[in-house]
Order: structure tokens, then C-alpha cells, then sequence
């Protein structure tokens, strides 16, 4: 049974064709040379490479401090994209700017200038750690710190538009029937900013987990202690062992699909719960 | 609960939305704020809800000062003209969100909450839409859910602002008759908030007229629209004619010593209130025909005198009998005139012209 269903715009089949191309030669195809060179070793021999202690005290380093920045960029990210949407103060836009500052940063600049700042001699570093005996530089907590830098724009701008989306009159109904500003923003304005909120936090945390530049200053790169994945390839690709490396960049690949297709899968169903679609199917069934 | 509203006054900026605004009204009224966009209706709405703040003067539930009350400890059920429904939640969670917040000593149980929140849908007959979310509601449905949450928290107080003014207009004359029985049912005083006369003079038991941030004139219905204390509720409040005395001296000629020479006496008269006659009689002014039309129950006829356009409104019957066509000559008499001097009424004339209309 064929049913040509008319669109209004031509060229379905025409720009479908052209995302399918090009989506294989810049993502499939090199994603699949990597599998398939992986491929080439015995199913022994890739589970021994991949689940060495030095490999896992890596995996727990990556989506570790992945998962600790992103959520903290979540917290913080909304509150400044709060901050610039709700409330205007002088400097307002230079703000805005600045936000946008570590997508462009070349991450390099960016690691060893928050090394310097909190190394035990730096600014920040040198009260942390005289002050509160707290080392941040060449610790995880520094990998941190670089995560954070590198994935906040990520949440402000994907909430921005969302929160100047949300009408103040809510806001006034929710109070007009009683709620406190609290009871307002939990159960008004947080579950409207939720999926975006979750979409910030996604990309904040895959750029997390790949990223490499600022993290290799800070981190210290003490293995089992402060190395991150994408450095134990390198290095083991500095060392000609093009092998073990697929196996790392394989077994990356793998956990990052999977978290990620989690996390949309999530998303689908709160975008599909406030738009209450699931009920109107239901219904026409 | 009454309300009492004491010289209140506002600015925004260089703008005066409220000018020494006064207002009363009594529990069991429903009051309409009557005028057009920008002469602070909306915003005296808003200081009585405690969502904006005046500048001057207090507001008053009950006798008790309530000026700086919070929104949410002040009782008042809110309806605002886009809804403003909480979109992520199901309509029975949004009508339920009221009693949810409540402090854990007075909040219902779920059962409770549960047969309030369907007592109230069934009464804006929305009780088979309980699971639905609002993006599935039509317009009047979002705003019938609206005006239910409002009433979810047993508000002193019921306050609208255009809460029809996004709907179409069956949808709308639909609301209104619901409304008012749904006023009468809960007796609470409620005030709304139009720029539609009509709406004001269907559904309201007092009109309140607002212009430019002052109250031009208060009273039922019936006073506001047969007996406008100004030129602007005339012209506001339904379709008027314009004498000049200059031009039709006869009817706008008003005791002269009474006359502020700077000043031109204008008489209003209603299209409804003008009597075409064939003959020629005292007081009448003669006009050329230009243009009849029927329209519904009403024969609109354009006459001119002077070289200036005025509408007549005559019922079919009386249509019928005179026959009008376009380019004869008739004759004008007022059933019901009042004559201005600026903002000041100088004199209102009704006079018996026998059996016309």
C-alpha cells in the first residue's frame, strides 16, 4: 500500500537524500572505520585493553567530572540565563557577550589561564588552598572547573529563549491563587524550563566528555588519579598503539550513545507529557 | 467582600495611567471597568489584585487596609484575557494548583481535592476534559478552566481582566450570559475589565465609564447609555449624532446667557432617538435622504443637512410605512436630546413625539 501524502514545501526526497549523504561522509563513515578497525582484534583482546584499571579509573575521571560540570552548569547556567532575561542592569549586553566567550576560546588558552588562576600560586588558587586547604589545579576538581568554563553557554542559551518565552501572567496566576515565590518557581516555572533545561545539560555534557585542550593543563594527568580518556588515547597513540586507542575511542563512543539516547529519550517523553500529545492519540485510536 | 478603592493614583514614567481614582463596590455587584486601551482600566485592575502598586491612596477589602498586601494572601481569584493556564499541567491539575499550595494545615486531602476540583469543572461543564492539557482547549474552554481555577481557592474576590477579548464573537456572548449566572451563584464581588460596550451593558449590574486614567461616569447600565454625563460616555457608549448650535441653531439653541462664547454648544442625539416625518413641523430640521440600508431589525437611513452626514436608526415597520428612498427631502425631529458646552451638560430635552417607533 503506497499513500503519497502532498507537502507544501517540494523536495523531501531531494533534501532527505542530501542530509542522508552528508551525515555519512562527516559522521557514519568515520565513526564505522573506527568500529571496523576496532573490529580487527579478537573480542579477548578488546575486553582486555578496555577494561584495564587504568582504563576505568579514566572512564570514572571523564564521565565523572562530565556529570559533576554539567549539572553544575544546569544550576548556574539557568540562574544567569534567569538573571539576563528577567532583570535589567547596566553592562546588561557586555554580560550577554561574555557568555558566549568559551564557545569561541581556544580551549588551549582557556586551560592555562584557569591553571595560573588556580594553581597554589594563583589568584584563586593561593586563598583556596592557603584558606580552605583545598587543591584544585592537577586534581580532578580542576578538571572541574575546565568542564564548567567550557559548557556553560551551552545552558544559558538553549534556556534563554524558553525563559523569554514563559509569560509573567503565569507567574502572577500562580501567585493570585496563592502559591509562594518558592512554590511558583518549582512547580510553575521549573517544569516548563525542564526540557530545555535537560537540552543544555545534554550538550554541556557531551562537550564535556570530548573535551581534551583545557583539561590536559589542569588536570595534572596523574594516571589513575587526573587522566581523562581522550588523553589515554593520545598517548597511547603516541606510542603507535593505533589498537588500544580504537578500543578507548570505541568503548567512549558506545557509553556516550547510550547516555545520550537516554537522555533524549527522556526528553521525548517530557516534551510529549506537556504537550499532552500521548492523550490525543489515545483518544483518535 | 467588598471592595474599596481610595484615590488611588499611578504614573508610569511621564504617563498617568490613574488620576485620583475612588471607587466602592459592594459584595454581590458586578461591576464593569468601561473604556478604551490606555485609560488605565486595566492597570486599576491590576493595583486592586495587588499585582501593580499606586502610587497614591489605598485599596480596602472588608473595611480592612489592603494596600500592601501580597498577591497571594490577598483572596482575589485572577482571569487574564490570554489565560495564562499552566501549560505543562493537565486541566485538573490546574484547577487543583491552588488548593495544592495551600499551607500543610489547611490543605485538603487528595480525595477532597479531587471532588472540589470536579464539582468545579462540571460547573463550567468541562468535566469530561479533566485529562486534557490546555494546548488541546479551545479558547473558550482555556478561559472557562481559567475562571475555574480562579474559583478553586474560594476567592473574596473575582477580578477579570478582557476575559472575553481573545475569543470569537459566539463564543463570547456564550461566556458572558455564563458569567453573570455564575457571578449570581457565588456571591462575591466581581469586577471585569472590557473596552467591548456592549459586553459592559449586557453582563454588568454598574458601568463604570474610564478615560484617560479618570472616571467619567458611574452607574447601571441603563444611566450610562440613556443619560452619558459627557461627550466622551456618548460617543463611547453606543452610535451618536452631533448637532453644532452654530449650524442647526434649532436644536442645539440653548439659554444664551447661559453661553461661554469659546465654547460651541454640541447636541447629542442617539440614530434611535431621531423621528423621520414628511411634513414640516416646528423644531424639525429638514434633510436630504442619502442612503438606506437594512440591517438585521434595524433600517439605517444617512441623511445630510448643512453639507454634514448623520445616521437615523428606524425599525422596519416604520421603514415600511414612510417608504424612504435616496435624494428625497424629509424632515428631522430628536425624540431625546442632551446639549454640551464642553465637558459641561447645559440642557437635556426629551420630547413626546407621539406614536413613532
Amino acid at each position: 500500500m503506497t499513500r503519497k501524502s502532498h507537502r507544501v514545501l517540494p523536495g523531501f526526497g531531494l533534501s532527505l537524500g542530501y542530509s542522508l549523504v552528508y551525515l555519512s561522509l562527516l559522521v557514519l563513515i568515520p565513526l564505522g572505520a573506527l568500529i571496523a578497525r576496532s573490529a580487527q582484534l579478537s573480542l579477548a583482546d578488546f575486553w582486555a585493553i578496555a577494561t584495564t584499571e587504568r582504563a576505568f579509573a579514566a572512564y570514572k575521571i571523564t564521565f565523572g567530572c562530565a556529570l559533576i560540570a554539567a549539572i553544575v552548569n544546569g544550576v548556574f547556567g539557568l540562574i544567569v540565563a534567569w538573571v539576563l532575561v528577567r532583570y535589567d542592569f547596566p553592562g546588561k549586553r557586555l554580560v550577554d557577550a561574555f557568555v558566549d566567550l568559551p564557545f569561541a576560546l581556544p580551549t588551549a588558552v582557556a586551560g592555562i589561564t584557569l591553571t595560573t588562576l588556580y594553581a597554589s600560586t594563583g589568584w584563586v588558587g593561593q586563598f583556596l588552598e592557603g584558606v580552605l586547604g583545598f587543591k584544585v589545579a592537577f586534581t580532578p576538581a580542576g578538571i572541574v572547573v575546565a568542564l564548567i568554563f567550557i559548557g556553560i553557554p551551552f545552558v544559558v542559551r538553549t534556556v534563554q529563549p524558553v525563559i523569554e518565552d514563559i509569560e509573567q501572567e503565569v507567574e502572577e496566576a500562580a501567585a493570585s491563587l496563592g502559591a509562594t515565590r518558592g512554590q511558583t518557581f518549582f512547580r510553575v516555572l521549573l517544569p516548563a524550563l525542564f526540557p530545555a533545561l535537560l537540552t543544555g545539560f545534554t550538550l554541556a555534557f557531551s562537550r564535556a566528555v570530548g573535551e581534551y585542550g583545557s583539561v590536559i593543563f589542569i588536570a595534572g594527568n596523574m594516571p589513575m588519579v587526573s587522566e581523562i580518556t581522550p588523553l589515554l588515547i593520545i598517548s597511547k597513540l603516541e606510542q603507535y598503539d593505533l589498537p588500544g586507542a580504537t578500543v578507548l575511542a570505541v568503548v567512549m563512543l558506545v557509553i556516550s550513545f547510550v547516555l545520550l539516547l537516554a537522555i533524549n529519550l527522556l526528553q521525548w517523553w517530557t516534551a510529549n507529557r506537556h504537550s499532552g500529545r500521548h492523550i490525543e492519540n489515545g483518544v483518535q485510536a | 467582600m467588598s471592595i474599596a478603592v481610595k484615590n488611588i493614583s499611578k504614573r508610569f514614567g511621564n504617563f498617568t495611567a490613574l488620576d485620583n481614582i475612588s471607587l466602592e463596590i459592594p459584595t454581590g455587584e458586578l461591576v464593569a471597568l468601561l473604556g478604551p486601551s490606555g485609560c488605565g482600566k486595566t492597570t486599576l485592575l491590576r493595583i486592586i489584585a495587588g499585582m501593580e502598586s499606586a502610587d497614591q491612596g489605598s485599596v480596602h477589602f472588608h473595611g480592612e487596609e489592603a494596600t500592601h498586601v501580597h498577591t497571594r494572601e490577598r483572596q482575589v481569584g485572577f482571569v487574564f484575557q490570554h489565560y495564562a493556564l499552566f501549560r505543562h499541567m493537565s486541566v485538573f491539575e490546574n484547577v487543583a494548583f491552588g488548593l495544592r499550595v495551600k499551607p500543610r494545615a489547611t490543605r485538603p486531602s487528595e480525595s477532597e481535592i479531587r471532588e472540589r476540583v470536579m464539582k468545579l469543572l462540571k460547573l463550567v461543564q468541562l468535566d469530561w476534559l479533566a485529562e486534557r492539557y490546555p494546548s488541546q482547549l479551545s479558547g473558550g474552554q482555556r478561559q472557562r478552566i481559567a475562571l475555574a481555577r480562579a474559583l478553586a481557592v474560594e476567592p473574596k474576590v473575582l477580578l477579570l481582566d478582557e476575559p472575553f477579548g481573545a475569543l470569537d464573537t459566539q463564543v463570547r456572548k456564550e461566556l458572558r450570559r455564563w458569567l453573570r449566572r455564575l457571578h449570581d451563584e457565588m456571591h462575591i464581588a466581581s469586577v471585569f475589565v472590557t473596552h467591548d460596550q456592549e459586553e459592559a451593558l449586557e453582563v454588568a449590574d454598574r458601568v463604570v465609564v474610564m478615560n484617560k486614567g479618570r472616571i467619567e461616569q458611574m452607574g447601571t447600565p441603563d444611566q450610562v447609555y440613556s443619560a452619558p454625563a459627557s461627550p466622551f460616555v456618548y460617543r463611547f457608549l453606543g452610535n451618536v449624532n452631533v448637532f453644532h448650535s452654530r449650524v442647526h441653531g434649532q436644536w442645539a439653541d440653548v439659554d444664551r446667557a447661559a453661553h461661554v462664547e469659546k465654547d460651541e454648544a454640541l447636541a447629542f442625539v442617539r440614530p434611535h432617538d431621531i423621528e423621520i416625518q414628511r411634513e414640516s413641523s416646528d423644531g424639525a430640521l429638514s434633510a436630504g435622504v442619502l442612503h438606506v440600508q437594512a440591517i438585521g431589525p434595524l433600517v439605517r437611513v444617512e441623511v445630510e443637512h448643512q453639507g454634514e452626514v448623520f445616521e437615523v436608526e428606524l425599525t422596519r415597520e416604520r421603514h415600511n410605512q414612510l417608504a424612504l428612498v435616496a435624494g428625497e427631502t424629509v424632515w428631522l425631529r430628536p425624540r431625546n436630546l442632551r446639549v454640551f458646552q464642553g465637558e459641561q451638560m447645559v440642557s437635556s430635552q426629551t420630547f413626546d413625539l407621539g406614536a413613532g417607533i
